[in-house]
């Protein structure tokens, strides 16, 4: 009848309700853990509420608006009126209904949920201060914990993003207008991505980037692919210079300052600036250090391949633990994190973690490129197939793009892929499957594909590896 | 070979000495650097202590609940030259192998590494993700198995092999030497991932059976999965698929890889008839499913030596692998319709219920108080009290009576030590209540019932029910209760068994207050009107608090508890001596 002093205590104790953190709260819940999962402002964290998902969402309703404004050439005679507060009404539809779902999976799944602020007491203790007048706060003590705070917009000097004009990108994909001159500050995916939607949507947008290119990362090749594209749909590329600041203009709007290294100076008018020029950890605030926790230089947890910290019970996943700072990656270090305290064997043993750009065309990499699968002692065998090659391209009517197998000469084991093209994202799955089963050329290659479909390329693309292509002309 | 003795490590500053708690590793085991084999505790702390080799454990020195000083020899282990040699590069990061059932390693194997690339002249084994994580489970360094896939792909079957060979040789040259291990076995299956899990019952049977009878037979389908190289090697190597045994299924349906194809044609080479086979019994697939890891096929069984004995046992490590995956399905459609999460408060109400009560000998005793005077008292009192806005219920009441009762027992206001052979009299009256909430049983506690006046413990009652409710109470507000009340009759009911909110010695239970029959003397005036025939009592309606006082029998016995409920009855049934509390 009676059961006194419960000691608000728990076996895992899991700070953030991210892609890391909801994942890890749930794997460990079904491991059989007592599991408590704070969470200071929304479930789904910046994916689900500032991130991957409305971004993605705005950037189908714009392309779709765009298509339909432009298919003359099919026949297509459109002039699409877009509403965007519906657009943006309809994206947060999406994105509550996700976050929604998260929150009851957690329940379902036994989660205890607590919405707070967690910071570290000592290692073993958080106290959660509760949002709202009055709340109060409450200590929890944990057996384990995950540190899953995930990462913040970067502020750069003369930028505040408490300025109305100034956006980061959660307020890129909750804005209430397209403003006439978009000046876009990051030529980053998440600048990419923003600087398609609004060029879509009507916008004037000047993208500013200090490197020589835009996305970095990626090879020239690809990313010529995107610029292309972009520059196509409008959008103006200033490279080699960095943003200084902004003044207002006479015309009631602003204009965005930017220097050269050589000190060259020059101004783009703008209504509205975005600036993208990455995400930093958050962790300051949350005590890290009453842990016993240190962070490297850019504020990151440094972690093992068992995502457990120098504290080993206290695990940390996610944007926080470091680069690549995916949503995909983080869940995977979720499942590692629960299953490491649960005692079973779990690592981050993957080969590849794909990677995927959303812009128009989109960009999807798995593994290794050319580059470094020499780098790393491979003979390489590389075989590509372009889009203008693909029937099912064709009739889509976006044939900007390729596919590119990277595979292992001698035994033909497939061992990267970029592709750049329409549904590069989903393509890519296939490849990075093929690398973790240590599949072949031979065996993509002979497996028979759907015609027709774009992923023909990617088995089009095994065949030109192996010198003995269909539909394009071996090398 | 060498044997390394351990010596209990110094576990921390000023420890002279610890109790070993228990054996984390049993002689056989194959231990790593770095993995704990025991724990001991000291005054200051529970430690594992890792151990600083890689090797087999020879020798247990020390037995569970010994004390040993620092320095004593507590393990020796069987360290193999490599192994000490990898010992230094030694991955701290290897998992502790389950070495118990594996026996893993061969001499040469290096530690546990979980790293995704190993040593190849390209820096990396091709496995698949399963593969991986089979090998980190049994502690094989995946760059050390030799792959028998194309290319030298690495499959679960090589895996275990190796994690086999390590046991079987002592010499690391053994498997080196040796021809490429080649089981004929159509057994010791490779696979127990969900894909196989996903057969049905029957299904998965049938496969067993037919396997199991079959040895090296060919088999004989209709319909096999195979990936495009192994059909394209099977073509080259002038093999029908279909023949290929394999106990391997995907989606229910068999399954070859390029291996199975490979050991089938050099069984069928080296002229292996086919009678070789022992038909292992039917029912093999049910006793063998009690094994739940299967045993890994044994290397030494070359095909054209092997023998009809180990091809039968093969054959019953493959209905061994089976019939756990079979079990598990089964165990799934039997499964009921709904179940709830044993965890958070629920669980900790359960564990906390489980202590008082396997703990405490628990005795209830039942009386009912009379209370006409209290409700007239608390129905007088409650104007008032809302006038300061506070809703005045009895309970405020009872903890007075309580409080009355426990100055004269104070015994029933304890704590049993059982280690310190004490039982501690508390000198603060500290009440928890207990409160149901949404989440399950919560009991926030007022403190220092005895500063307190009747209002001022009515207010605090409601706060703290009102937080229990909304989960903000802090955890200093559940603790440190020394004895409880519990307000069941709030729901309904009279009498119950509470159960003592460990390690306070008593509980109340308060049934509901109602009128209830209650046998009276008459008043003088009835006695007349009815004559002196009647016994001079009578059965009248009065409202009644049944009470429900348990104890834990190892510290106060009945007859005090009796006592002391009688002194709270008396309290309640006259009010006014409350004023004395
Ligand atoms: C515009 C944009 C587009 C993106 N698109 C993609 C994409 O297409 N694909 C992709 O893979 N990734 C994408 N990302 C990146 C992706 O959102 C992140 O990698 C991912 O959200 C990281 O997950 P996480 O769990 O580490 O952290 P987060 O998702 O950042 O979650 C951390 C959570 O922790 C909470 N929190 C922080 N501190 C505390 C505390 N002290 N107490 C309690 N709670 C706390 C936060 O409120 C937050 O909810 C995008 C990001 C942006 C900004």
């Amino acid at each position: 009848m009676v059961v006194g002093d419960i000691s608000t205590g728990t076996e895992v104790l899991v700070i953030g309700a991210g892609p890391g953190g909801y994942v890890a709260a749930i794997r460990a819940a079904q491991k059989g853990l007592d599991t408590t999962l704070v969470e200071k402002d929304a479930y789904g964290g910046a994916c689900l509420n500032r991130g991957c998902i409305p971004s993605k969402a705005l950037i189908t309703a714009s392309g779709l608006a765009h298509e339909a404004g432009t298919a003359e050439e099919m026949g297509i005679h459109a002039d699409p009126a877009v509403d965007l507060t519906r657009m943006i009404e309809w994206k947060q539809g999406v994105v509550d209904r996700l976050t929604g779902g998260v929150e009851k999976l957690c329940k379902a799944n036994g989660v205890n949920l607590v919405e707070g602020t967690a910071s570290f007491v000592d290692d073993h203790t958080v106290r959660v201060a509760h949002g709202g007048d009055g709340r109060g706060s409450e200590s929890i003590e944990f057996e384990h914990a995950i540190v899953a705070t995930g990462s913040r917009p970067v502020e750069i000097p003369g930028f505040s993003f408490a300025e109305d004009h100034v956006w980061s990108s959660e307020a890129a994909l909750a804005a209430e207008s397209v403003p006439d001159r978009l000046v876009v500050v990051g030529g980053g995916y998440i600048g990419m991505e923003l600087a398609t939607v609004y060029a879509k949507l009507g916008a004037e947008v000047t993208v500013v980037e200090m490197l020589e290119d835009v996305l970095d990362p990626y090879e020239d090749d690809v990313k010529r692919v995107v610029r292309k594209r972009a520059e196509d749909l409008g959008i103006e590329f200033h490279f080699g210079e960095g943003a200084s600041g902004w003044s207002e203009a006479g015309d009631g709007g602003h204009l965005v300052h930017t220097e050269t290294e050589d000190g060259e100076k020059s101004s783009y008018p703008a209504d509205r600036v975005l600036v993208a020029v990455g995400r930093e950890p958050v962790t300051g605030g949350v005590d890290l250090e009453k842990a016993g926790i240190e962070t490297d230089d850019r504020g990151f947890i440094e972690t093992d391949d068992r995502t457990r910290s120098a504290v080993e019970h206290v695990h940390a996943v996610g944007d926080v633990a470091g680069e690549p700072m995916l949503a995909h990656a983080a869940s995977k270090e979720g499942i590692v994190a629960a299953e490491t305290i649960a005692g079973e064997p779990a690592a981050l043993d993957q080969q590849a973690i794909p990677a995927a750009v959303f812009t128009d065309p989109e960009i999807g990499t798995v593994g290794m490129t050319g580059a470094d699968a020499e780098e790393a002692g491979f003979d390489v065998a590389v075989g590509e197939m372009p889009f203008r090659a693909s029937g099912r391209a064709l009739t889509t009517g976006h044939t900007d793009g390729f596919v590119r197998i990277v595979a292992d000469a001698d035994e033909g084991f497939v061992l990267g892929a970029q592709i750049v093209g329409p549904e590069a994202s989903e393509l890519i799955a296939e490849v990075g499957l093929a690398i973790e089963l240590g599949a072949t050329l031979e065996d993509v290659a002979a497996t028979v594909h759907t015609h027709p479909t774009l992923s023909e390329a990617v088995m089009e693309a095994a065949e030109n590896a192996q010198g003995q292509a269909i539909h394009t002309l071996n090398r | 070979m060498t044997i390394e003795e351990f010596r209990l490590p110094d576990v921390g500053e000023g420890v002279a000495e610890g109790e070993l708690v228990s054996w984390l590793v049993a002689p056989g085991d194959r231990v790593e650097e770095d993995q704990p084999v025991a724990e001991v505790e000291t005054d200051k702390a529970l430690v594992e202590v890792p151990s600083s080799y890689d090797g087999i454990v020879e020798e247990l020195f020390v037995e569970e609940g010994d004390v040993v000083p620092v320095g004593d020899v507590l393990i020796s282990f069987r360290v193999d030259e490599a192994g000490e040699e990898s010992a230094d590069t030694g991955s701290a990061d290897g998992e502790p192998t389950d070495a118990g059932s594996v026996g893993a390693g061969s001499a040469d194997a290096e530690p546990t590494s979980v790293e995704a690339e190993p040593d190849t002249s390209s820096g990396r084994t091709f496995a698949p993700p399963s593969v991986r994580r089979l090998a980190r489970e049994l502690g094989v360094d995946l760059g050390a198995v030799e792959g028998s896939g194309s290319g030298g792909r690495v499959s679960e079957r090589d895996v275990r092999e190796h994690a086999d060979s390590g046991d079987s040789g002592d010499s690391g040259a053994d498997e080196a030497d040796a021809p490429a291990p080649k089981p004929v076995d159509v057994g010791s299956g490779d696979r127990k991932s969900a894909v196989s899990k996903r057969g049905s019952v029957e299904e998965t049977d049938a496969t067993t059976m037919a396997e199991s009878g079959a040895g090296p037979d060919p088999a004989d389908r209709e319909r096999t999965l195979a990936t495009p190289a192994t059909r394209k090697l099977a073509r080259e190597l002038g093999v029908d698929v279909d023949e290929v045994p394999t106990d391997e299924t995907r989606e229910g349906e068999a399954f070859v890889d390029e291996e199975r194809v490979r050991a089938y044609v050099e069984t069928v080479e080296a002229g292996t008839s086919p009678e070789l086979d022992a038909s292992p019994e039917p029912d093999a697939t049910v006793t063998g499913g009690v094994e739940s890891e299967p045993a890994p096929a044994d290397p030494s069984v070359d095909a054209p030596t092997s023998t009809a004995a180990t091809v039968s046992t093969d054959a019953d490590d493959a209905a061994a692998d089976v019939a756990p995956d079979t079990v598990a399905a089964g165990d799934e459609a039997d499964a009921p319709g709904e179940t709830i999460p044993y965890r958070g408060v629920r669980r900790t109400i359960g564990q906390r219920m489980e202590e008082s009560k396997f703990t405490a000998p628990h005795v209830t005793h039942h009386d009912t108080a009379e209370v006409d005077a209290l409700v007239a008292a608390r129905d007088r009192l409650k104007p008032k009290a809302a006038e300061e806005g506070v809703s005045l219920t009895y309970l405020p009441f009872v903890m007075k009576a309580v409080l009355a009762g426990l100055r004269e027992y104070p015994i029933l206001n304890s704590e049993l030590r059982e280690e310190n052979e004490e039982i501690v009299l508390k000198d603060e009256y500290h009440f928890g209540v207990a409160v149901a909430t949404d989440a399950g049983l919560m009991v926030p506690v007022v403190e220092d019932v005895d500063e307190k006046g009747l209002f001022e413990l009515a207010a605090e009652v409601t706060d703290l029910a009102a937080r229990a409710r909304d989960r903000s109470l802090t955890p200093a507000e559940l603790r440190g209760g020394t004895f409880t009340l519990t307000n069941f009759g709030a729901i309904g009911g009279e009498y119950a068994t509470p159960i003592i909110n460990y390690p306070e010695t008593a509980i109340l239970g308060l049934g509901a207050i109602e009128r209830r029959p209650v046998v009276r003397e008459r008043s003088a005036i009835d006695d007349e009107f009815f004559g002196d025939d009647e016994e001079g009592y009578e059965v009248v309606p009065a409202p009644t608090l049944p009470l429900s006082l348990s104890i834990d029998h190892r510290v106060v016995d009945g007859a005090v508890a009796a006592r002391f409920a009688n002194t709270v009855m008396d309290h309640l049934e006259d009010p006014l001596l409350l004023l004395n509390e």
